[in-house]
């Protein structure tokens, strides 16, 4: 938690149900102002979801997720990214046959106010926001590093230079929350150090940042706190330290027959 | 400034030409360059949007049976004809497109392919108003300050119609909402989570085309003052779709390209090979979709690629 302000974004009993599969089970958690948080647990334990719910993706059956005390659970995905909350996708995502520069002023959709008219009429409002958008285009390219590719086609990207694209592109939209959805996944050891390195740069900026992961190697170092799932529950929520040693997640993990997250089950 | 003398000398260059022609050869000038028009407003939706839709001559017939009932049957003023032609023409395409915003590919086209279809039925059935299959003639433009605007002085009047859907187009397409449309086409879902309203923008991309094509509609009525059904035929939207992928889906230049060769072909080559004309145009289609796929102007990108990339070395670093 961060000191005794509210905190940014405030979820709070959300549940979603596949048919009889109850996927995300009366959660809740909260992410301050610049605070990095990570979310675990094993496979199937509804991390996904939890992501899309927050993304808009899907909608909720039952809770709220605030975002400075407004709710936008149930919102679809451009009015969730309006808001100020951009994410990232596990499967690279970029928009082929443009570049790298194209592809980011993409992201800055939301910031661009000025309506179809003076689009038309060629308002020096338009030009005025085209062309800031294009100077804070390349300063983001600068950001990640891939300033030598600004000009280059998508397609040419490795795979992990593809994630450093869409990291700068949700960035371009002047989020207050950035949702990394497995950013480690089929990174080398080396861009994953880079990646670590950049996501450390956002939140000092003040960009709280919400990860879903399962390499422990990449999250336990970055995460100043770990919200853990298992069967769609909140089993343990705590400093990286803690979770580690916490009994339920041991448990949770190494699926240990006789204390099935005993003792924990008050915690959903 | 510069741009404004551009334009303009594109105007009167453009306009020109008319004069120096014979009426035959005017009437195929003044009806390409409404072609072009077509082409330039349809690849935004197609080439641009992505989106697959057969509406775009039905709108052009809208445009130009609007004008011609509200002012000649109706007996409104001009310019309360043209504004409620265009009024008319987005209204329709409004309400093919909230609807329809959730169909993509194949059942948008079976959906603007009906409504097409079903225009040409509603025109052949319209009694005195549409004046059925016959049509609607004897009508006419009043005099602008004294000069007929028939034959080559009606020249610039299709002309400016052409420049300002180009100006239009070109302006959005240089826009952030440029960029949204083709992050639309190429992905919804990452539009989407950019903060796109998927939906939203190819309503108005549909509508914005649409009025379009039925300014360019409105143009048409007065190259000959006589509209009828035929005209606006399901046949000529597959000839601007051919237009676009020959010159280059997505590409403005393209769309321009690929109108004026295909709509000069039928009458270069009909001297030639007399009635299998339509052959030669078949295999000009064919060849162009199987060995260039970027369409005519893909080939000149390579150029120009080739001549940088040949110019790189020589230069000092």
């Amino acid at each position: 938690m961060t000191g005794g302000a509210a905190p940014l974004l405030q979820v709070d009993g959300l549940t979603r149900r596949f048919g009889g599969l109850v996927a995300v089970d009366d959660l809740s958690f909260e992410l301050g102002a610049g605070e990095i948080l990570g979310l675990i647990g094993p496979n199937g334990a509804g991390k996904s979801t939890t992501f899309n719910l927050v993304a808009g993706a899907l909608a909720p059956n039952a809770g709220t997720i605030r975002l400075e005390g407004r709710d936008l659970a149930g919102l679809r995905p451009h009015r969730i990214a309006a808001r100020g909350i951009m994410r990232t996708f596990q499967h690279n995502m970029a928009f082929e046959g443009m570049t790298v520069s194209e592809n980011i002023l993409i992201g800055r959709h939301t910031r661009m106010r000025h309506g179809l008219f003076s689009v038309l009429a060629g308002t020096s409002g338009a030009r005025t926001a085209e062309t800031a958008a294009v100077a804070r285009a390349a300063e983001l390219i600068e950001f990640v590093g891939l300033g030598d590719w600004a000009d280059a086609d998508v397609g040419t990207l490795s795979f992990g230079q593809g994630r450093l694209l869409e990291t700068a592109r949700a960035l371009a939209g002047e989020p207050r929350i950035v949702l990394f959805d497995e950013p480690a996944a089929g990174l080398t050891p080396a861009e994953c150090d880079r990646l670590s390195d950049i996501i450390k740069g956002i939140a000092g900026r003040g960009i709280s940042v919400l990860l879903i992961e399962h390499d422990m190697r990449f999250l336990m170092p970055l995460a100043e706190r770990v919200v853990v799932l298992n069967f769609g529950a909140k089993i343990a929520d705590g400093a990286p330290a803690e979770i580690e040693r916490d009994p339920a997640v041991v448990a949770a993990y190494l699926g240990d027959p006789s204390g099935r997250i005993a003792g924990t089950a008050g915690d959903a | 400034m510069r741009n404004a003398v551009c334009w303009g000398g594109a105007l009167v260059c453009l306009s020109a030409i008319g004069f120096a022609m014979s009426s035959y050869h005017l009437e195929l000038y003044q009806k390409l360059l409404l072609v072009a028009t077509l082409a330039v407003g349809f690849n935004f939706l197609f080439g641009i949007s992505g989106q697959i839709a057969f509406s775009h001559i039905a709108f052009y017939g809208i445009g130009a049976y609007a004008v011609v009932i509200l002012t000649f049957k109706l007996g409104l003023p001009l310019a309360v004809g043209i504004v409620g032609g265009i009024a008319v023409s987005a209204l329709l395409a409004a309400m093919v497109a909230i609807p329809t915003t959730r169909l993509e590919g194949f059942y948008l086209a079976l959906v603007t392919l009906a409504f097409a279809q079903l225009l040409l039925v509603a025109l052949g059935a319209g009694g005195e108003l549409t004046g059925e299959d016959e049509g609607i003639s004897g009508y006419g433009l009043p005099d602008f300050f004294d000069i007929p605007l028939t034959g080559a002085a009606y020249t610039p009047v299709i002309v400016f119609v052409l420049l300002m859907t180009l100006a239009v187009i070109l302006r959005l397409d240089n826009s952030y909402f440029g960029r949204a449309c083709r992050a639309v086409r190429d992905n919804p879902t990452a539009a989407s989570a950019m903060g796109i309203d998927v939906a939203r923008t190819k309503v108005i991309v549909f509508v914005l085309t649409s009025t379009l094509a039925a300014i360019a509609g409105m143009a048409y009525a007065f190259v000959n003052n006589f509209i009828s059904p035929p005209i606006f035929e399901l046949d000529r939207i597959f000839e601007l779709l051919f237009m676009i992928i020959i010159g280059g889906t997505g590409r403005h230049a393209g769309a321009i390209l690929g109108a004026v060769l295909l709509y000069s072909i039928q009458f270069l080559v009909e001297p030639l090979v007399g009635k299998f004309h339509p052959l030669i145009y078949g295999f000009v289609v064919v060849l162009v979709i199987l060995f260039l796929p970027k369409g005519l102007i893909g080939v000149w990108d390579d150029i120009v690629a080739r001549r940088r990339r040949a110019a790189a070395p020589g230069k000092p670093s």
